[in-house]
């Protein structure tokens, strides 16, 4: 992974003083709560329902053990014990003292992290794809590509005050596991006719009120000019976005009101003023960053292994987990493990300090010191060998990290909703925790197959209810929290934006409603292999329609 | 005018607090029975006295509630405001781990 400079040492230290000092003169009353919420939320410090919450950058989704261990240590000294990892592949703290965050800043200084740009209308973390770099699927590692996204981003003085946030996604492979098409921007590794890798451009997706997937205004970029390519676009997004309606600013309403073709006529035309210049990526550019994530020195092992198949055949408990949280690597004798953060009494996404030490020793362990977020709420262990696959899930279920439900119904995304979020008008975490619940059945858990749902507590759509196949929202009608449902969308290759299915249910009535949802896909679906989307694309909604409100 | 409690942030901590008028000396609650409820004029006072403590740092934004006055004391009648007054519904992660250890 990358490694500091001394000069990014540096420009941290000199931020977190900075920092401190702004606090300082807060306390002291030398700042107003106006003049010192833009300098705290430039070091993603929100105000929320209930205490300050502090948003932590994890680049592209990547964290060293060291670094786990630094997150664990801030949530156990400064907080109440555990920490949130979000849809952006960052880490959230819910309870933070203003006092503290400075110190907070420098222990993760020390380890190369921040919270630097995790909000205002600035470029956001850039985030990928959790299996960069060990995807059997994989075109080129997205990796390198953020790095060099994250330092160009980082303290842009063109576009620190940007219309409306921003937030770019790369993904290198041919499944999109980084949900490029719902981002303001999103880069996708292609290969050309001659077999050269660049990136086809999609621009102006995003979900929140007006939910939209991006359009494709290249498609194909050749990678040298990846940097100016996203400076003409953020030039003509700062210079046209609307700075008049706070719910017309993203980028997104821009292409959409502009129109696509002139939206990319402007992006060509200001491209052809600055291809050439500074931001232009020279070979060395790309061998320098790419040697920080060379691929390890891999083991060369057979891809079977005795006592693991052995376990497979005689222990059913295993035999799941292996067959829904683990994934095949690039190189043979090892897996990809998901940590599913998705039990029934923990919030989707939420990790004790207890869970993050144990995470970091087994990363180290099993996994080269490495761990992943995922932009659905879950940890990768990206480089286990196959032969240690029956220890690691032994130790995974005694810390309740290993329920067998990746991209099953009851992996939800949530919101942190309205029992923490000042904006959310609804509660969205016992509303998964009550889907986990009902659904706790493995086997019929395992009969659905691939089947989204996500939730969220309000219209800003943190939750990404938009992109699942069953997307829940959450919405305070006359005083009482209802749940309005979408079928349909998705988040990937195929990405689609759900289409709402009927009137809102009440609280006690939504599990039943996602029940009856499923019974529908059930009865109809032509064989076990036709997921849910692909019987719902089939059918479209009306014998879902006719089961809710017949 | 329904009856109303002053309620904000404290700034040092962010904790959703209360104020509590006594003698005209303003006090911050965490505890929202605690806080001092009024209507019409009594509400004047009481952001008076919440403007104060902002302006001498010792809240940021505080704003007026409505509230009931019930066997159990006074109570939001909000969703948003009594999760405010009471904490996130759901049981904390750290908390759970506690209570498995309690009933291993």
């Amino acid at each position: 992974m990358y490694q500091y400079s001394e000069q990014d040492h540096q420009l941290l230290l000199e931020r977190v003083a900075q920092f401190r000092g702004q606090v300082e003169r807060r306390v002291k009353g030398e700042l107003s709560e106006e003049e010192f919420k833009h300098q705290r939320l430039r070091n993603g410090l929100y105000l929320q329902l209930h205490a300050y919450m502090l948003r932590v950058a994890i680049p592209y989704g990547l964290l060293s053990s060291d670094q786990m261990r630094t997150l664990a240590h801030i949530a156990r000294k400064y907080d109440k014990g555990y920490g949130h990892f979000s849809t952006r592949q960052n880490i959230q703290y819910n309870w933070p003292k203003l006092e503290d965050v400075p110190d907070i800043l420098d222990d993760l200084a020390k380890v190369e992290m921040h919270a630097i740009q995790t909000s205002g209308n600035c470029i956001r973390n850039t985030t990928s794809d959790p299996l960069a770099g060990v995807a059997r699927d994989e075109i080129e590692d997205p990796r390198p590509y953020c790095e060099l996204i994250r330092q160009w981003s980082t303290f842009h003085p063109e576009f620190n005050f940007l219309p409306r946030k921003f937030k770019i996604a790369v993904s290198g492979a041919t499944q999109d596991r980084a949900a490029v098409a719902v981002h303001d921007i999103g880069l996708r590794l292609v290969r050309n006719d001659t077999g050269e890798t660049g990136f086809e451009v999609h621009v102006g997706g995003g979900l929140g009120r007006t939910p939209m997937i991006g359009k494709v205004i290249r498609p194909f970029l050749p990678k040298q000019h990846m940097l100016t390519y996203l400076e003409a676009i953020l030039r003509v997004y700062n210079m046209l976005g609307r700075r008049d309606n706070i719910y017309k600013a993203r980028i997104k309403i821009l292409v959409h009101e502009t129109g696509e073709d002139n939206f990319r006529e402007m992006v060509e035309a200001e491209w052809e003023k600055i291809k050439k210049g500074g931001l232009h990526l020279r070979d060395e550019d790309f061998e320098w960053i790419k040697k920080f994530f060379l691929d390890p020195e891999y083991e060369e092992l057979s891809d079977r292994d005795g006592e693991f198949e052995n376990l497979l055949l005689t222990n059913a408990e295993f035999a799941r987990w292996v067959d829904k949280n683990i994934e095949l690597h690039k190189q043979p004798g090892y897996r990809i493990v998901y940590l599913s953060l998705k039990t029934a009494h923990q919030p989707p996404g939420d990790v004790t300090a207890d869970q993050m030490d144990a995470i970091a020793d087994l990363a180290d362990k099993y996994s080269l010191g490495q761990i992943r977020s995922t932009h659905r709420q879950n940890l990768v262990l990206s480089d286990v060998r196959l032969k240690d696959l029956p220890a690691l899930w032994g130790e995974l279920k005694a810390l309740d990290l290993a329920t067998p439900n990746y991209n099953h119904v009851t992996d939800i995304i949530s919101c942190p909703g309205l029992d923490y979020c000042a904006l959310a008008t609804a509660r969205s975490i016992p509303i998964s925790q009550a889907i986990t619940q009902r659904f706790d059945d493995y086997d019929f858990v395992n009969d659905l197959g691939d089947v989204s749902i996500n939730i969220s507590g309000c219209i800003n759509a943190c939750g990404h209810h938009h992109v699942a196949n069953i997307g829940i929202l959450g919405v305070n009608k006359k005083g009482v929290e209802v749940y309005q449902m979408t079928l349909g969308g998705s988040a990937r290759e195929d990405a689609a934006i759900g289409k709402i299915i009927g009137p809102a249910f009440e609280a006690d009535e939504i599990v039943d409603a996602v029940s009856d949802v499923l019974s529908v896909y059930l009865e109809n679906r032509e064989d076990p292999e036709e997921t849910f989307l692909m019987t719902y694309r089939r059918l479209g909604d009306a014998p879902f329609k006719e089961r809710l409100y017949g | 005018m329904a009856l109303q409690v002053y309620t904000a942030s404290l700034l040092k901590e962010g904790l959703v607090a209360y104020l509590c008028l006594e003698n005209g000396r303003p006090s911050w609650t965490f505890d929202i029975s605690q806080a001092t409820a009024g209507h019409d004029e009594e509400l004047d006072a009481l952001k008076l006295a919440a403007e104060r403590s902002e302006q001498d740092n010792i809240v940021v934004a505080p704003y007026a509630i409505e509230v009931l006055e019930t066997d159990s004391g006074i109570m939001a009648t909000t969703k948003r405001e009594q999760i405010r007054a009471s904490g996130p519904t759901i049981t904390l992660p750290q908390d759970k781990i506690r209570e498995s250890r309690r009933a291993a």
